[in-house]
């Protein structure tokens, strides 16, 4: 156990990373470190048929093409952009694809209304300007500039949260791979080596605040990734991530799986209930993605180790779900009522299970906020 | 389960592959008997007299082989595994443009339940499958049988009959899926997919693929495109054998395959037997699912254990339908695009092998003229070989990597671009080298060298595809429409069914290519062209029978007593061929189906009385024919006679004012059945009445139409014996208690004079003045409004009954009940209220000016009542002094002696002068000049 609160993923799977390297003999692009095939395998597991000496974990869940459309992308001479709602695995995925290509996942910009081009680019260290003058020792390279010097991956998270005169100044990072800095006379252009490429994420609900320029829009191949509904994968989902919780917080708590069902079933509900909303008043505010699932159950399962019985129980989870799903007052409220009085209500009649426990626990909830 | 002679080719590999099942499986076991089971299968097949051809649907790479094989062999009979009742139509294929489907109709279904109606069975024709390349063969070759062999298209329902699942539309059979082509049941010649999920999801899983089309396509298709006739048949073989073995044991779905295949088998024979072919001079096409097949009446030597049950007594019907690529592929469950793609693959094939295919000759829609048959006429046939082992030369060599063809990779890398330009995508050149480049890296990840249409699908999305779609379609549309897109088929004239071409005919003066799809825009005039009047007829009788869409009136109406002498219309029947061909399953003309379509609606069991009208009035609009209507008509009355509830009272009436007014302007006599009805009608809502006034699921609206029948409908029934005191009684009898029904029943005393309005006026005076009753005044309101209905003279009090709502309700009644009365006025009074707003006008002042002055008529009741009698007995009076002559000649009729009296000489004009002497003076001074 690493003495990191959250490692990133080189770090939390680099034995993996090295066995895979290790065996690794497919033709490599520049100066990746892993072929593509063996990226793909990192991060979506192996099987039997591969045919490899010890067995690798599935990382991302999601469509196979998905990754292999990201992977040949960050191969090819355009930057990817991960596109989605939120709590979908795009900055996931994003972690995992430059772990497994250049084994360094940190190069992260963070893109805020606050984000400036010196951000993207490069800053001064101000006293050593005035003692030594600009040069490159006095220079604050960017994660990107940084990217660009070793041929790593760099990351752009939040992309459309930037302004777009921000966004803009990737423009010329992403065609002609270098950057110039002027204020210097001579050795002022830093040139990218081989094996640079950009990931972006963006969040889908952010369209129309800082839409991207056209220009950049042609620089960046774009791969949507979908919210999961499909069930079973999202179990595996939730499963995965609440296991690696578990074992962050070193907490011996049982999952029930009916919880788990239960859990789903709340879910999937509440996004059918969203999609037939006629107006934003009528659905919540959250997107209903798996982090938000995962966001849930971990406050229950912190809930009930610290101040429960150190068990997860139905109610629990349901005061979780109403605490975390209700972000405005009477809207958000109103529906999670209505949804717990017109489906919860009847299934705990006709099913039983943990439903009733469910449903109590979530008017407790309710009641308390309202 | 092996028996088998010494010498079999498949000897050798028979040994490999039982020392693979000992070495994975530890030892003999199920392993063993599936591989060696499949080993057999092949072996029996390969050696029957009579050559199987195994094929799968939709497969370029069978087509081709078929082709090959064809001129070859050049068989005598090719027996095709399709529904035996099919073959007539198959000569007609080549009027029609391919894709086209064969279609089994039947309307009236026997011995199926009822709800299974109606049956339809669809088996699609495209030109790159090996069934279109064998009928092409056998039609156009002189001295060529073709024989389909398997069941009819009852036995398809039939077989079904057993099973728990009723193949209704929604409800589609196990083993042939359903789904468009007009909810008919596909059948298709060589369905070949895994049986087993699990050996699907394996197999694409391996295969680095998302459908099972792109691994047949990868794995099947391309490396047999250019093998030899052995080799594919063993492989086609060997394919079939594997999915039936790997098969859950579905008894239901095996049964109904092993009774096809003895079907099959059992016909061939029964051929075979009645013309003494040699069946060494023959060729059994089907799928290859069956051509592993191991029941006992398999081949030419089988058991004749089978017994054909006879078909089921529906009749059907048989057509050609038009269908198209996406059809296919919804209805069977392929990817998206694959039956455009295995059409270019086709394509591509012929110029790659120089194989020539067979076309029908005329074929419709052929982009050039086929060589001629005769060049490809009888090279002496191929002496048939001793079949050798194929299989395990196929098997062992490694997987045939098609080498990347990058001509055409940029090509359809250019095109995407194009094509996404012309999209609203802003794509540029920049994108197609990405396309280009990502499609290669794609295949790479996936194991081949060579980008799939599909790889290439993918690159394109990534590449080109941003965050929103520009326009219609978005890019992976676009990939699909550039890899062939959809194809639509199209039925020739010559194949339509008598009635698809009577239409066309009757239409011909439109001077419209209505063969084509899309929408075409007709405009009559009929003033200059009066021929085109007949048209119309067929227009207005074809947006009846159609759906929606197919024949929509822009301009012009039919209305009983009403025709347009312009119109105009949207009309699309090469879109909906397939409606118009169905519509010939049901007669020969479309008069025909029209009257057999109203009787069917008029004779339904549940069929209301105002439906029954409806398909009167229908039958009088485009039939024009009077017996119909007559014959309808007088159902109509049976019907009426039999309902006891008011609930179609409204639209009754309705169409039986219609129905009226049309008949006295049209005919010189009213039809006996109309008369008929307003007598049984007048008797029948007179018995209902009192009922529907205390009945609380009657509405008001319902029982004021009631009313309105009584009274529109009282002098014709009077005039036909009928008594009034009926309604008398029924008056007497009704004693509703619900204050809307008390007011429409004073409304109704008023128009039968036993009320007076003075009465009326003191009663409502008196709801208002009662605090106890004045919340209830509202409903008496809406009473009144309905009343307007039955008795329309109420008008004027109506406005006053709401006029004084207004003045004297409280605030705490009135403020509620205003948004109901507008709601209630907008939705339920649409006809009343013009009435209503008329009469309102004329009772209210004009002008702003003049109301402070105004006093109600109403208030002024007494005065303005009082005049007209004194000045009503003055003037009969005068008329009397001025005309004696009649009241004489009565007297002298009458017997009756008198002499006049002179009355003293009322002063008419003179009073007049008397009282107000300017004008008399003005004109005077007018006349005097001065």
């Amino acid at each position: 156990m690493s003495d990191l609160l959250r490692a990133p993923a080189e770090i939390k799977y680099a034995e993996e990373l090295d066995w895979l390297e290790s065996v690794d003999d497919g033709p490599k692009p520049f100066s990746w470190r892993l072929s593509p095939k063996m990226v793909r395998l990192f991060i979506l597991g192996s099987e039997r048929a591969d045919g490899l000496d010890r067995e690798i974990s599935q990382k991302w869940y999601g469509d196979r093409s998905f990754v292999e459309r990201s992977i040949v992308t960050l191969a090819s001479d355009r930057g990817l952009l991960l596109i989605g709602d939120p709590g979908t695995g795009k900055s996931w995925l994003a972690e995992l694809l430059s772990a497994a290509i250049s084994r360094n996942s940190t190069l992260v910009v963070q893109g805020t209304a606050g984000t400036t081009e010196d951000h993207i680019k490069y800053s001064w260290n101000v006293s050593m300007v005035i003692s030594k003058g600009q040069s490159r020792e006095s220079m604050i390279p960017s994660p990107i500039m940084t990217a660009m010097e070793t041929g790593a991956v760099g990351r752009f998270e939040e992309l459309t949260r930037s302004t777009s005169d921000v966004q803009d100044a990737l423009i010329s990072i992403l065609s002609e791979k270098y950057i110039s800095v002027p204020e210097m006379d001579s050795d002022n252009i830093v040139f990218a080596k081989p094996g640079f490429s950009v990931i972006a994420t963006a969040n889908s609900r952010d369209r129309g605040v800082n839409d991207l320029s056209s220009a950049l829009k042609r620089r960046f191949n774009f791969v949507r990734i979908p919210v999961v509904t499909n069930k079973k994968s999202e179990a595996e989902i939730v499963r995965f991530r609440t296991e690696e919780l578990l074992k962050r917080h070193r907490i011996e708590l049982d999952v029930p799986p009916t919880l788990l069902d239960v859990l789903l079933q709340s879910f999937a509900d509440l996004r059918a209930s969203a999609a037939a909303a006629g107006s934003d008043d009528e659905k919540l505010e959250s997107a209903l993605s798996s982090a938000e699932q995962i966001g849930v159950l971990e406050d229950a399962i912190l809930h009930s180790n610290f101040f429960g019985e150190r068990a997860l129980t139905a109610r629990t989870l349901a005061s979780s779900l109403v605490g975390s799903l209700a972000r405005r007052e009477p809207e958000d409220l109103a529906i999670l009522n209505k949804y717990l009085h017109g489906v919860v209500e009847p299934r705990s009649k006709e099913e039983g299970g943990s439903w009733p426990e469910f449903l109590e626990g979530g008017r407790d909830a309710i009641a308390t906020l309202s | 389960m092996s028996a088998l002679d010494e010498g079999t080719p498949f000897e050798a590999l028979r040994g490999q592959l039982q020392a693979a099942a000992t070495q994975f499986a530890d030892g003999p076991d199920a392993l063993e008997g599936i591989l060696l089971g499949i080993v057999d299968d092949v072996d029996r097949a390969v050696r029957e007299p009579l050559e199987i051809f195994p094929v799968c649907h939709h497969s370029p790479a069978s087509a081709v082989a078929m082709a090959r094989r064809l001129r070859e062999k050049q068989p005598k009979v090719v027996y095709l595994e399709l529904c035996e009742d099919m073959a007539p139509l198959l000569p007609e294929l080549r009027n029609c443009r391919l894709p086209v489907a064969v279609q089994a109709f039947a309307s009236e279904v026997k011995g199926f339940p009822e709800a299974w109606a109606p049956l339809s069975v669809v088996a699609p024709i495209t030109e790159a499958s090996a069934e279109y390349q064998a009928i092409a063969y056998a039609l156009d070759t002189p001295g060529v049988e073709l024989v389909l062999v398997d069941r009819s298209s009852d036995h398809v329902f039939q077989w079904q009959a057993g099973g728990e699942e009723p193949a209704g539309p929604d409800d589609p059979p196990v083993e042939e899926e359903a789904a468009l082509h007009g909810d008919a049941v596909g059948v298709e010649i060589g369905d070949l997919r895994p049986r087993f999920a699990e050996l699907e999801e394996h197999l694409l899983h391996h295969g680095r693929v998302r459908h099972w089309s792109e691994w047949w396509h990868q794995y099947v298709e391309l490396p047999l495109g250019d093998s030899d006739h052995d080799t594919y048949r063993q492989v086609m073989l060997l394919i079939g054998s594997l999915f039936r073995r790997l098969a859950p044991g579905d008894t239901d779905r095996v049964r109904v395959d092993e009774d096809r295949e003895r079907y099959m088998w059992t016909r061939m024979r029964e051929h075979l037997a009645a013309t003494g072919t040699d069946p060494e001079d023959c060729l059994y096409v089907c799928g290859a699912f069956h051509a592993s097949s191991r029941v006992e009446e398999f081949g030419v030597h089988g058991t004749e254990t089978f017994e054909i049950t006879p078909p089921g007594e529906s009749t059907w019907q048989h057509g050609l339908i038009p269908s198209s690529h996406a059809a296919i592929e919804a209805q069977f469950g392929l990817a998206a695009g694959s039956v455009s793609i295995a059409a270019t693959q086709w394509a591509k094939n012929l110029r790659r092998t120089r194989v020539q295919p067979f076309r029908l000759e005329g074929q419709a829609g052929a982009r050039k003229a086929a060589k001629p048959r005769k060049a490809s006429g009888p090279p002496a046939p191929v002496a048939p070989e001793a079949p050798a082992d194929k299989l395990s030369g196929f098997l062992q060599s490694p997987p045939a990597l098609d080498r990347l063809d990058e001509a055409e990779l940029l090509g359809w890398s250019v095109e995407i671009v194009r094509s996404a330009r012309r999209n609203g995508y802003l794509a540029s050149t920049a994108d197609a080298i990405a396309v280009f480049e990502t499609s290669i890296l794609l295949a790479g990840m996936r194991d081949r060298a060579r980008p799939t249409p599909y790889d290439f699908q993918d690159a394109a999305v990534t590449c080109i595809e941003k965050e929103t779609v520009p326009g219609r379609r978005d890019v992976r549309r676009l990939v699909e429409i550039l890899m062939g897109g959809d194809r639509v088929g199209q039925v020739g004239y010559d194949a339509l069914p008598p009635l698809a071409r009577d239409v066309h005919d009757r239409l011909a003066p439109l001077n419209l290519k209505l063969q084509q799809r899309g929408v075409q825009r007709a405009l009559l005039d009929m003033t200059s062209q009066p021929e085109l009047r007949r048209c119309s007829d067929v227009l207005w009788m074809l947006r009846h029978l159609m759906p929606h869409g197919a024949a929509r009136p822009i301009m012009g109406e039919r209305e009983l007593g009403k025709q347009s002498v312009q119109e105009s219309w949207d009309l699309a029947l090469g879109t909906h061929q397939r409606a118009l061909i169905e519509l010939g399953y049901e007669g020969v003309s479309i008069e025909q189906v029209l009257e057999q379509r109203l009787r069917r609606v008029a004779y339904a069991p549940n069929a209301t009385t105002a439906q029954v009208l409806g398909a009167v009035e229908d039958a009088v609009l485009h039939l024009r024919s009077g017996r119909l209507a007559d014959e309808l008509g007088t159902h109509a009355l049976e019907v009426l006679a039999t309902e006891r509830s008011v609930d179609g009272a409204p639209e009754v009436l309705r169409r039986v004012r219609r129905l009226l007014a049309y008949y006295r302007i049209s005919r010189p006599v009213l039809p006996a059945w109309i008369e008929s009805f307003a007598k049984t009608g007048y008797a029948h809502y007179c018995t209902l009445l009192p009922t529907a006034f205390t009945d609380e699921d009657a509405t008001v609206r319902q029982v004021a139409a009631m009313l309105g029948f009584l009274f529109s409908m009282e002098s014709l029934a009077l005039s036909l014996g009928c008594d009034r005191t009926q309604l008398d009684l029924a008056f007497a009898q009704s004693h509703p208690r619900e204050p809307s029904r008390v007011a429409l029943l004073w409304a109704s005393q008023v128009h039968l004079g036993q009320l007076s309005r003075a009465e009326l006026r003191e009663r409502c005076d008196g709801l208002l003045a009662d605090p106890l009753v004045v919340p209830a005044y509202p409903r008496y309101l809406s009473g009144f409004l309905h009343a307007l209905e039955p008795v329309p003279q109420l008008a004027d009090f109506v406005v006053e009954a709401v006029s004084n709502a207004f003045a004297r309700l409280p605030d705490p009644v009135l403020l509620p009940w205003l948004p109901k009365l507008i709601t209630t006025l907008r939705s339920e009074g649409a006809e009343l209220a013009p009435l209503l707003i008329r009469e309102a006008g004329r009772v209210f002042p004009g002008r702003l000016a003049a109301l402070d002055a105004w006093v109600p008529p109403w208030q002024a009741a007494p005065a303005a009542t009082a005049a007209p009698e004194a000045g009503g007995g003055a003037r009969r009076a005068v008329l009397l002094v001025a005309h004696p002559e009649t009241c004489d000649s009565v007297a002298e009729l009458l017997g009756c002696e008198g002499t006049w009296e002179a009355e003293a000489p009322e002063p008419s004009g003179a009073v007049l002068v008397g009282r107000h002497p300017e004008t008399a003076a003005a004109v005077e001074l007018l006349l005097t000049g001065g």
